[in-house]
């Protein structure tokens, strides 16, 4: 396990039995966390995406953070406070996995036309990573004593197959992913400051960069510049409220 | 004097940006690159200005210099930079001390504000990194025609679709110490 993510594990565990450390784990007074359609939704323009679990997120159309209040779904989700976003974040790493996995096969079986070595390769290496990501949070979960996450518990989960399923080319491919990575690496970034356990910021803070990377290569690939923005910003980070467990 | 430190850092990749664009080879050499410096060096000085008015904000001093430490190692290192696959090595080298030392940072401040700074750095300076990496391994690879953007995406080699990332958590044993650029 990675060693932040090994030391959340051992804050969380820590405080479980306790109600006054869960209520410290909860982000409690701090702004909640992220609002809006995920950034995958947004940019393929499947409205159908953030309709049912991001009742809140209207007024945020590239998903603009809410000014404040705890996110509502977490009132009857199994994961609180700081594991909610552990769990939104393994869903995220899940649903990149399932995404490169289901390209490479698509690839594999002629459906995405000649597919550039490059492209191959990078789906393949991006795929390995979140596996270990997912691998970091759900040891934190299960370290909580929570069900791990293998699947993909996210509302927008239907409208990325659907995406992916009509993708035609590699470079739909890599438009859907570059979504996913930017995705990515803005909750991340979000949960830097609005997590209050040391281990969730480090682990967080870890991982963003990596998705940002995998984001500059996508962008190369797709004849984009590679580092289109000065600070990286939180427009297409995914709420909390995309969990539907 | 993290903030001072993380602008002693910019300072540092400024300049050498800024040196390194003035360089024949780069200057005359391939377009795509002499951009991504031109570019580069204006977000650099966009870090130094957002982390020394955090500084001057908390009370402390503007760092308006170097980082001595890798100030040292640019020295060195300059009389023997023969072309752009020079300049690409020493770039990489200060961005990935830029990426880890926030990504370090990111966990050490206790102020949510602070730590949304350097964790909104971090990512951009590990893209950075991300990019000259690729651009590292077309250089090497003899590919330097591939440099541009867009590029001929067939022709890319296998390896620059991956180059790019070569560790699944960014690491932080190389991250200055707190100290080291602060304001003496």
């Amino acid at each position: 396990m990675h060693a932040a993510a090994a030391g959340l594990t051992e804050e969380l565990r820590d405080t479980r039995p306790d109600a006054a450390g869960v209520e410290r784990l909860r982000m409690g007074s701090r702004r909640g966390f992220l609002l809006g359609a995920g950034g995958v939704a947004a940019a393929l323009a499947l409205a159908a995406c953030s309709s049912s679990s991001t009742k809140t997120s209207s007024s945020g159309a590239g998903g603009t953070p809410m000014a404040s209040g705890s996110p509502s779904p977490s009132m009857s989700s199994m994961y609180t406070g700081d594991l909610q976003v552990v769990a939104l974040a393994t869903a995220l790493e899940n649903q990149a996995v399932g995404a490169y996995t289901a390209a490479l096969a698509a690839a594999k079986a002629g459906k995405l036309g000649t597919v550039p070595a490059a492209v191959g390769t990078f789906a393949t290496t991006a795929m390995a990573q979140h596996a270990d990501h997912a691998k970091a949070w759900n040891a934190v979960l299960t370290g909580a004593g929570k069900p791990a996450i293998t699947g993909v518990p996210l509302s927008n989960q239907p409208a990325t197959l659907k995406a992916l399923g009509a993708a035609t080319s590699a470079g739909a491919v890599a438009q859907l992913a570059l979504e996913l990575e930017n995705q990515a690496a803005q909750t991340y970034l979000f949960a830097t400051y609005n997590v209050s356990s040391a281990g969730g910021i480090a682990t967080a803070a870890s991982i963003a960069p990596v998705e940002a990377m995998h984001a500059a290569i996508l962008n190369f690939v797709l004849g984009q510049y590679p580092v289109p923005d000065d600070f990286l910003p939180t427009d297409k980070a995914a709420s909390p409220a995309l969990l539907t467990v | 004097m993290a903030l001072q430190t993380a602008a002693s850092i910019e300072n540092l990749a400024v300049s050498v940006y800024t040196t390194a664009a003035g360089l024949p080879f780069i200057k005359d050499g391939n377009k795509t690159v002499a951009a991504f410096i031109a570019k580069t060096t204006s977000q650099h000085q966009a870090h130094a200005q957002a982390f020394n008015a955090a500084a001057t904000q908390a009370g402390g001093k503007a760092q308006s210099g170097p980082d001595p430490k890798y100030a040292a190692v640019v020295k060195q290192m300059l009389p023997s930079i023969k072309g752009p696959g020079d300049v690409v090595s020493l770039a990489i080298t200060l961005e990935d001390v830029a990426a880890q030392t926030y990504t370090s940072y990111t966990s050490k401040v206790s102020d949510a504000t602070l730590r949304k700074l350097f964790a909104s750095v971090a990512p951009v300076e590990a893209q950075h990194r991300a990019t000259l990496l690729a651009v590292q391994a077309l250089l090497a690879g003899g590919d330097a025609s591939l440099i541009a953007i867009p590029t001929d995406l067939a022709k890319l080699p296998a390896a620059a679709g991956s180059v790019g990332f070569p560790d699944a958590f960014y690491p932080t044993k190389n991250a200055s110490p707190i100290s080291e650029g602060a304001v003496q």
